[in-house]
């Protein structure tokens, strides 16, 4: 496994915008080859805790987000019936110094997620945009097949704030 | 001297008067086999103004655990029904309920979910009060536009006039007058004493900020739910599946126990549901893998408990307990729960998951990433609840069909003798239990 430390931001913004593509486009086994084997998928309440002892909106490992997307894509659940469909648009890429001590590529990114639950309009909770916003932090890793997410951290702006259904991937 | 406003020219929102209360009652419609619950009674704002009124004004209601408050100065925000409350810690140690309102001109002291304050001051005149409520400093009271010898001050804060802590957990209520809190929980208290009784040292702490949700439903949809042993093979079909091909390797730690649906099926038909009649619902099922517990690799830990409380009692620790204590706040797993009405369509939910004091740190870990699995909104199962209250308020809306049907496992109680009621696990004994105490609380105004 070869490293770079020069890696383009076209590049990795090109690597942020196809897993936003394959987030909106439900590819998600492809998804899934994004991450790295110890790659951690996390959506904190508050990022400053331990997460040994404090929960969180989503915190997975390889098992979960493979668990996560057989749930949306061969199980029928209430929650998801009907489906959201969801756009994702990414913007404001900005590569960070790594923490200390890492070799990965740091980068930030603002998003706003755009999620709608199709289907009888005229129904509770079905047929409104909703927007979802936050910074994403996505740790990354320069593998022989490109980059890879050791870490995706959606830092949602109303993350300790109540929560609507979030059963799909953000 | 104390005013009385005569608030009867005021249409909305009014005073529910004792007519009002007759005719809540008939939204119940019982006979030997027959219980049936009117749709108004969830949908209607009247509803809800009565409940507001005679129950939760009535109540011992949850709010908050000594953990949340372990220093003098700590402070949180919470509701008694509709009422906006904060509870602290006082240097003596004491804690306070009081209203979220400073008694001057109406300005909420605390716009914070929780912290520590040194005092509360009123951000509109600083009026200053202590920790514990009461009243030190009004700004400029001596000056020539200030107040007369006669000026009557307030003492302090509004304070909620019962607070009663039952390990570690606080409890208030609104009305003086309210019997004892174990008189009040009754048979129910078992649900508490048994969730503590998981730790070695019989306190919990809470640690992580709540899990938060705003539903578009009706408050008693979420309390019938806790305790309703009937919906979770259907509601969470899909969950029961993800448990079998997953649930070992995603690190459901025993929360749901059983691979195999008809394994789930089984263990979840054990057991009993106690209906109350202070409208407390437990729904209990003994553990079944209690040897695997005391061998594995928490054993040290489970087998201390054993010795605490021997084998009987070990499996009913152990087993799984979920409760409503009435009429807002509930256990479930790692899980204290409460929920509130904003209007008759809407309510907010919060789940606070915690740490079992003296349990081995894996153990803990291991129970929270399984509720964070099916509880968060984003896991496998407390999202498809919520859905499904939506979906209740939303079908309530055909209005043509009058009545909900509730009668499930009625032929098969038995009465425990005080007027509590023992049911099967899948019955609805706990939910007909529940609404006898809200017809009860809205027929006599009394809810306790």
């Amino acid at each position: 496994m070869s490293t770079r430390t020069s890696v383009d931001i076209r590049e990795i913004e090109a690597f942020l915008y196809r897993e936003a593509r394959l987030l909106d486009e439900l590819q998600l086994a492809e998804w899934l080859s994004l991450f790295t084997p110890d790659g951690i998928y996390w959506i904190p309440i508050d990022e400053t805790q331990d997460i040994a002892t404090h929960a969180a909106l989503v915190y997975d490992d390889a098992a979960r987000r493979e668990e996560r997307v057989y749930h949306l894509q061969h199980l029928s659940f209430p929650a998801q019936s009907p489906a959201s469909r969801t756009m994702h648009v990414v913007s404001n890429v900005e590569r960070l110094a790594p923490e200390a001590g890492s070799s990965d590529i740091l980068v930030r990114s603002v998003q706003t997620i755009w999620e709608l639950r199709a289907g009888d309009f005229t129904q509770i909770g079905l047929g409104k945009i909703r927007p979802l916003v936050g910074t994403v932090r996505h740790e990354l890793e320069q593998t022989d097949d490109g980059l890879r997410i050791r870490r995706k951290t959606v830092l949602l702006i109303d993350r300790d704030m109540p929560q609507a259904n979030l059963t799909f991937i953000i | 001297m104390p005013a009385t406003a005569d608030l009867e020219f005021l249409s909305v929102p009014r005073e529910p008067s004792t007519g009002d209360t007759g005719r809540a009652a008939s939204l119940i419609s019982e006979t030997e086999h027959r219980f049936r619950v009117h749709t108004a009674a969830y949908t209607k704002a009247e509803v809800l103004e009565l409940e507001q009124q005679h129950i939760f004004r009535r109540a011992w209601c949850y709010v908050g655990h000594e953990s949340e408050l372990t220093k003098a100065g700590d402070f949180k925000t919470g509701h008694i029904g509709d009422q906006p409350i904060l509870v602290t810690r006082s240097e003596d140690g004491g804690i306070h309920v009081m209203l979220n309102r400073c008694p001057h001109r109406g300005a909420v002291l605390c716009r914070e979910p929780g912290g520590n304050r040194r005092a509360l001051i009123c951000p509109y005149h600083a009026w200053t009060f202590a920790i514990d409520g009461r009243l030190v400093s009004v700004t400029g009271r001596d000056d020539a536009s200030g107040y007369s010898e006669f000026f009557e001050a307030p003492e302090g804060l509004y304070r909620v006039p019962r607070i009663e802590t039952y390990r570690g957990f606080v409890f208030a209520t609104l009305d003086a007058k309210a019997p004892a809190l174990l008189d009040s929980l009754g048979r129910a208290k078992i649900l508490i004493d048994r969730k503590l009784n998981q730790s070695p040292n019989g306190t919990l702490t809470i640690r992580s900020k709540p899990y938060v949700g705003i539903y578009e439903g009706n408050w008693k949809f979420h309390a019938e739910n806790i305790i309703d042993g009937y919906h979770f093979m259907y509601t969470h079909q899909s969950f029961v599946k993800l448990q079998n091909k997953f649930g070992d390797t995603t690190g459901d730690f025993g929360v749901h126990k059983g691979g195999s649906a008809s394994e789930m099926k089984k263990i979840r038909t054990r057991g009993s549901v106690w209906g109350c009649e202070g409208g407390h619902i437990l729904n209990q099922k003994p553990a079944i893998d209690t040897q695997e517990m005391l061998s594995g690799p928490f054993a040290e830990y489970y087998q201390s408990i054993e010795k605490l409380y021997g084998a009987e009692e070990f499996q009913w620790i152990f087993g799984s307990n979920a409760g409503c204590i009435f009429p807002n706040f509930g256990m479930i797993h790692n899980q204290i729960r409460t929920w509130r009405p904003i209007a008759p369509d809407k309510t907010e939910v919060r789940i606070y998951l915690y740490d079992l004091d003296g349990a081995p740190p894996a153990f803990n870990e291991g129970m929270l990433r399984s509720q964070e699995r099916f509880y968060g909104p984003s896991g496998h199962g407390m999202p498809d609840d919520i859905e499904i209250f939506a979906a209740n308020q939303q079908g309530l809306s055909a209005s043509q069909l009058e009545w909900l049907i509730l009668e499930r496992g009625m032929a098969a109680e038995k009465p425990l003798g005080d007027g509590d009621i023992e049911g099967l696990p899948s019955s609805e004994t706990g939910h007909r239990a529940f609404w006898r105490a809200w017809r009860r609380s809205l027929s006599s105004g009394s809810g306790q």
